[in-house]
């Protein structure tokens, strides 16, 4: 699928067109047209994380994150309607703070939005919108028993919404850019206070394990902050990720904040 | 706009607040009192076993002050531990494990390794974690020590096939101080064609002692292998315990069996694992079950006949307790 639409892609340079600039539509190519960019990044980090079904104790270490995004414009409202595909697989591998004992986390975060595009002065553009965010891992605890991990299962509507900002240092273009998205309505698993997996899984009970989550129950943030600056024929972009991701239901808490420090190639390009 | 947008991600951020619970410190008192906030919180046995955990608290905090040796820590926190009376509650450091372990070093132990194994011979069979044998009296005998090890459906299937002619089969869990319940209830429904209701189980549901679910009941489903149909008999002692109880409660709700030896150790709640600020790690009961009739077995249960071993029998290899199940099996129909 991804081979037969870029069949139809016309690689641009960098000084032809540019997803994040203010212009008004058309594009430099031609108003049918859809500009597309694609990042794909690799990153490593910081990561902090209680659960208390596992442990009162807060666990520290590095967390690897790979990300893979396309944002493009559609033929909607003019143009003035983008989309966003956002995929993000983290591995974290923490210690307790006697470092006796470690966890091991694994998390998988598909996005998929939808953003008004509003440019406000010459250089600098917002878009926001709205996106559905799916969430996949689990959490392993090394020494629990009956109680040795935490399967993370969430699903949300989020509010997200991007800065744009369009520089030029020594007559090449800067494009910095900051986005964050925001849980509001959701399904998260959890089991109950002490309730065991062998009961939910093995007896069947799972009532009550799904339940719905609010920004007060689930009270979670995405940000990033990446600067994109062509280095000859490549552009590269340097991402900070700053992912906090909180929950406390059936009365179970968790957390987990990572910032993460990434760097990749950015692909522009536009199609039919 | 933009600084509108951030103070507005950031008034929320504040607003919603970190999810977080607070940990206490690295040192003695802190970590009695991670110990003490554990136990508190999430064992599930405190109302039933009547401990008045916070006179338990009075009664031992007075003895940890600071700059206490963490071997001297252990010890007040392991006696601590002990007044909950429970096998499943543990404390675990590198240098001991605190236990309580008088559910059965209190009692008569009727049980001999070496008794067994004259009744097991040499050429016995192995599969999984059982070894059987056929007696000369056409009866099968079946040692089973942990639940930890494992007895796949195929494993079952042919030790009952290799059975298939016998009167009746003997089932030693004695001395299995457990292992995992997916083991107890494949081994159960190897012995009714029917669905079975042997218990219930709930879990606690918040940090208050009485703060439960409404208990679930537990079935045990027919095996889809080889089902045995003749009469059996369970040998159980004070050291069946935990997943061994559970499997002792199943097995006295199956047709054509009986309970023999002497009462099993109980062990009733499925312990979690928790951990203090300097990494000791702790085990607690934390989900009860019951039996069919929702009464508690965490002391545990009864045979349905008292067999002890004797010491006569014992110094001339005969194992009073087999003896008794053979002799049973042999009068059934």
């Amino acid at each position: 699928m991804a081979a037969c639409l870029l069949v139809h892609a016309q690689q641009v340079p960098d000084s032809e067109t540019n997803a994040f600039s203010s212009e008004a539509q058309p594009s430099a190519i031609g108003p049918q047209h859809k500009e597309y960019v694609r990042a794909t990044m690799f990153g490593l980090g910081f990561t902090s994380l209680q659960d208390t079904y596992l442990s009162p104790e807060i666990y520290k270490g590095w967390e690897f994150r790979f990300s893979r995004e396309t944002l493009h414009q559609t033929k909607l409202m003019g143009g003035k309607i983008w989309q966003q595909t956002y995929f993000q697989g983290n591995f974290g591998y923490t210690d307790n703070r006697a470092e006796n004992n470690k966890t091991a986390t694994a998390l998988a975060n598909w996005n998929y939005g939808w953003y008004y595009r509003q440019p406000l002065t010459h250089n600098f553009t917002l878009l926001a919108g709205g996106a559905v965010d799916l969430n996949g891992g689990f959490t392993y605890n090394m020494r629990n028993g009956n109680n040795p991990a935490s399967l993370r299962a969430y699903t949300s509507v989020d509010a997200s919404a991007m800065a744009l900002w369009n520089l030029q240092v020594k007559g090449r273009p800067l494009n910095l850019r900051y986005q964050a998205s925001l849980p509001l309505l959701g399904l998260m698993f959890m089991p109950h206070y002490g309730q065991s997996y062998y009961e939910i899984f093995s007896l069947g009970e799972r009532g009550g394990t799904v339940k719905p989550v609010t920004p007060f129950s689930n009270p979670s943030l995405r940000q990033m902050l990446s600067a994109d600056y062509p280095i000859g024929k490549i552009t590269l972009r340097l991402a900070y990720v700053w992912d906090i991701q909180q929950a406390k239901v059936n009365q179970i808490k968790s957390h987990t904040y990572s910032h993460i420090f990434m760097i990749g190639l950015v692909k522009r390009f536009q199609k039919l | 706009m933009k600084k509108n947008i951030l103070f507005i991600l950031s008034l929320f951020v504040l607003l919603t607040g970190c999810v977080r619970e607070d940990e206490f410190d690295n040192s003695p008192r802190g970590n009695f009192e991670a110990l003490w906030r554990i136990i508190d919180e999430h064992y599930c046995f405190l109302d039933y076993k009547q401990v008045n955990w916070n006179a338990v608290r009075a009664q031992y905090e007075t003895y940890v002050t600071p700059g206490l040796s963490n071997d001297k820590l252990f010890q007040i926190l392991g006696n601590m531990l002990a007044e909950l009376k429970d096998g499943h509650v543990n404390l675990y450091a590198y240098h001991n494990t605190a236990r309580y372990w008088n559910w059965f070093e209190d009692y008569p132990r009727n049980y001999s390794e070496e008794l067994v194994e004259n009744y097991l011979g040499h050429e016995y069979r192995i599969g999984g974690g059982l070894r059987y044998c056929i007696l000369e009296d056409n009866i099968g005998y079946v040692s089973y020590t942990s639940f930890s090890a494992g007895i796949g459906n195929s494993v079952l299937s042919e030790m009952f096939r290799y059975l298939d002619i016998c009167n009746g089969i003997i089932i030693d869990v004695r001395n299995n101080g457990g292992g995992e319940l997916t083991n107890a209830s494949r081994f159960a429904g190897r012995f009714t064609n029917d669905k079975v209701l042997v218990g219930y189980m709930c879990h606690k549901t918040g940090k208050g002692h009485s703060d439960f679910s409404t208990p679930e009941p537990i079935y045990v489903e027919p095996s889809d292998g080889v089902r045995w149909q003749k009469p059996v008999v369970v040998l159980a002692n004070r050291h069946s315990y935990s997943a061994t109880n559970d499997f002792v409660n199943s097995m006295r709700y199956m047709p054509k069996v009986t309970i023999m030896g002497d009462q099993t150790g109980g062990g009733s709640g499925m312990p979690f694992t928790s951990e203090l600020p300097n990494g000791w790690g702790v085990r607690f009961s934390a989900c009860p079950t019951y039996d069919a009739e929702m009464n508690q077995i965490e002391f545990g249960i009864e045979p349905d006949i008292a067999v002890a071993l004797s010491a006569e029998d014992q110094a001339q290899g005969i194992d009073t307790i087999i003896e008794a199940a053979r002799v049973y099996l042999n009068k059934k129909p």
